[in-house]
């Protein structure tokens, strides 16, 4: 009876220190590496010049999961985007990122442009066209101190000790910069970062012009799919990868 | 729980479902890009769809203390908003006649007065109705940004709109469909109870226009207000859909109307005009208990008595209606 009482105990132990390991995300480096080609084409020419450029470098396909149900009442969903494949390239003092993924349904729409007017002043409001669609969507984030061999932060959201910072691209309203420390924490910078995103025969790509980060600094990429209704934590994502 | 609960009482017998209180708040409110379709607060004819369509069968709230599933309302469950095109009929001099666009199919009390049939005669009646703000918010508890938050100082509910990112857990979670999506900001907006209104002392916009002086507000907790008698004195006053869990701080007066036949003297209860099944439907089963206190109140006055709850159901004044203690809310910095 003890012994079994001790073992219990011991595995209980075991599965919280885990569970606090991973979730504070005290674990050595250990993700997989992401080749980082040095292009002599400007950073402008590969987030607006299409294909030709990204052409030349090396991709990578790096596998998403789903995260499980987060809330009692989220319907189920399944895998339908089981990758997505990055190219990364060094420009003109910027890193640039390019997300390729196979997605079906385009989930995006020219929103109504809002006049400068004050909305007391005009006729016409500007009106919500529908309230219960989602956008595709993308994002990169980073460590907010990177560097060669530190410690890569939770994949929630960064953790307290190690906060994040999300490069978020929405295919509908834009880019924002926000940072993070840990899920449910996540705040807008206010900042938004060019981007350009083309769809084409049922595939995203999306290219980030994210400040130049060191080799050895982990990123980890998300893909929200606007059609199962993904947004917050109910998304895909990948698990950290190691700039080459 | 907050320190203190401002709530509303609305007297069902007497709204005339002029939409006064409706106009009120759009005006104030939701009069902005976005907005067009929420109405923070409306007034349906019961029985009927509500606002949006269905409402009170597609889910939310709380059973065993879980959140409940619920499909988010559509715009046709809402009805698009639609505008006029004055702009060409008055300064453009077109001599097309002034019409809405795009074309109405459904909205707020689009099936005004149809109402239910009982045996052979037609019935219904006016539901106004407000966000709850409730003791136990399901959209609160839904949000993950924890974006929604009870007011400490007056138990006000309101969604902060600088952390809400629109994922709208919130209206979902909701068994009342009283938050809506502004998809021109990205954000969930709310009745906020008026409360720049009651810091300064005046009542809710609604509740201040109300021609039918149905509306009754103050602060639950305190001994002078008129929502403190309605509710724990006379206890004639009961809230919406009470077995959603969320403990709403908006009472309603049921519609305590005469009997179908020979109405002087008997119970409506022999006799009811509005079934009584339809009132348990919407108020739980104390429903019973209320018509039985409010028949013993009129017949207090009916034999030349003199009964305290019909007096203030009769709202004379602003002072009896309203308890408006702006002192009592005042954030403590």
């Amino acid at each position: 009876m003890r012994i079994r009482h001790l073992l219990i105990i011991a595995s209980s132990v075991l599965l919280l220190s885990s569970m606090i390991w991973a979730q504070a995300g005290a674990k050595p480096v250990t993700g997989q590496s992401l080749p980082v080609a040095v292009s002599s084409a400007s950073a402008d020419s590969l987030l607006n010049g299409g294909t030709p450029a990204w052409n030349q470098i090396a991709v990578k396909r790096v596998a998403l999961n789903r995260t499980p149900p987060l809330y009692d009442t989220d319907e189920p969903a399944t895998l339908e985007i089981p990758s997505v494949d990055v190219r990364t390239a060094r420009a003109g003092g910027k890193l640039l990122v390019q997300l390729s993924w196979r997605d079906p349904t385009r989930d995006a729409i020219a929103l109504a442009e809002v006049p400068d007017t004050l909305p007391e002043t005009r006729f016409r409001k500007v009106q919500t066209e529908a309230d219960d669609r989602f956008f595709d969507a993308a994002a990169v984030m980073i460590p907010s101190t990177s560097g060669a061999g530190t410690t890569a932060p939770s994949l929630q959201m960064g953790d307290a000790e190690h906060p994040v910072e999300i490069y978020y691209w929405n295919a509908t309203r834009g880019t924002m910069v926000m940072q993070a420390h840990g899920r449910g924490t996540t705040r807008r910078t206010g900042q938004s970062f060019p981007a350009n995103s083309t769809y084409q025969n049922g595939q995203w790509s999306v290219i980030f012009e994210l400040p130049d980060l060191p080799a050895g600094t982990t990123v980890a990429f998300a893909v929200w799919n606007g059609s199962q209704k993904d947004r917050d934590g109910r998304k895909y994502f990948s698990v950290w990868q190691v700039l080459e | 729980m907050s320190r203190h609960q401002y709530a509303m009482v609305m007297d069902l017998n007497k709204c005339l479902g002029c939409q006064t209180c409706t106009i009120a708040c759009k005006k104030l409110w939701t009069d902005r890009d976005g907005t067009g379709y929420m109405y923070w607060n409306n007034v349906e004819t019961r029985p009927g769809l509500g606002y949006p369509r269905q409402w009170d069968r597609i889910g939310g709230g709380w059973k065993d203390g879980s959140l409940q599933p619920s499909p988010l309302p559509t715009m046709d469950d809402y009805g698009h908003a639609w505008e006029y095109n004055y702009e060409q009929r008055l300064y453009e001099g077109k001599k097309q006649p002034v019409m809405p666009s795009p074309e109405p199919k459904s909205g707020a009390n689009w099936d005004e007065d149809v109402g239910g049939m009982n045996e052979d005669e037609n019935y219904f009646f006016y539901l106004p109705r407000i966000c709850n703000h409730c003791t136990y918010p399901a959209c609160l508890e839904a949000c993950p940004r924890k974006a929604i938050y009870k007011r400490e100082e007056d138990g006000i509910v309101v969604i902060d709109q600088d952390r809400c990112q629109g994922y709208r857990y919130c209206i979902k979670a909701c068994p009342y469909k009283k938050i809506y999506f502004n998809e021109v900001t990205g954000k969930s907006e709310k009745c906020i109870f008026c409360y720049p209104r009651l810091e300064k002392g005046e009542v809710n916009a609604c509740a201040a226009q109300c021609p039918g002086r149905l509306r009754f507000v103050g602060l639950l907790d305190d001994p002078e207000s008129p929502v403190h008698k309605l509710v724990l004195v006379h206890k004639i006053a009961l809230p919406l859909f009470p077995e959603k869990g969320t403990e709403p701080n908006v009472f309603y007066i049921p519609p305590f109307n005469p009997p179908k036949r020979e109405n002087y003297g008997r119970s409506i209860q022999d006799d009811p005009r509005v079934p009584l099944d339809y009132l348990i439907y919407l108020f739980g089963p104390e429903v019973k208990d209320v018509i039985v206190r409010l028949e013993a109140e009129l017949r207090k006055t009916q034999e030349g008595g003199r009964s305290e709850a019909l007096q203030l159901l009769i709202g004379r004044d602003a002072e009896t209606r309203f308890h408006v203690r702006p002192q009592l809310v005042q954030i403590q910095l």
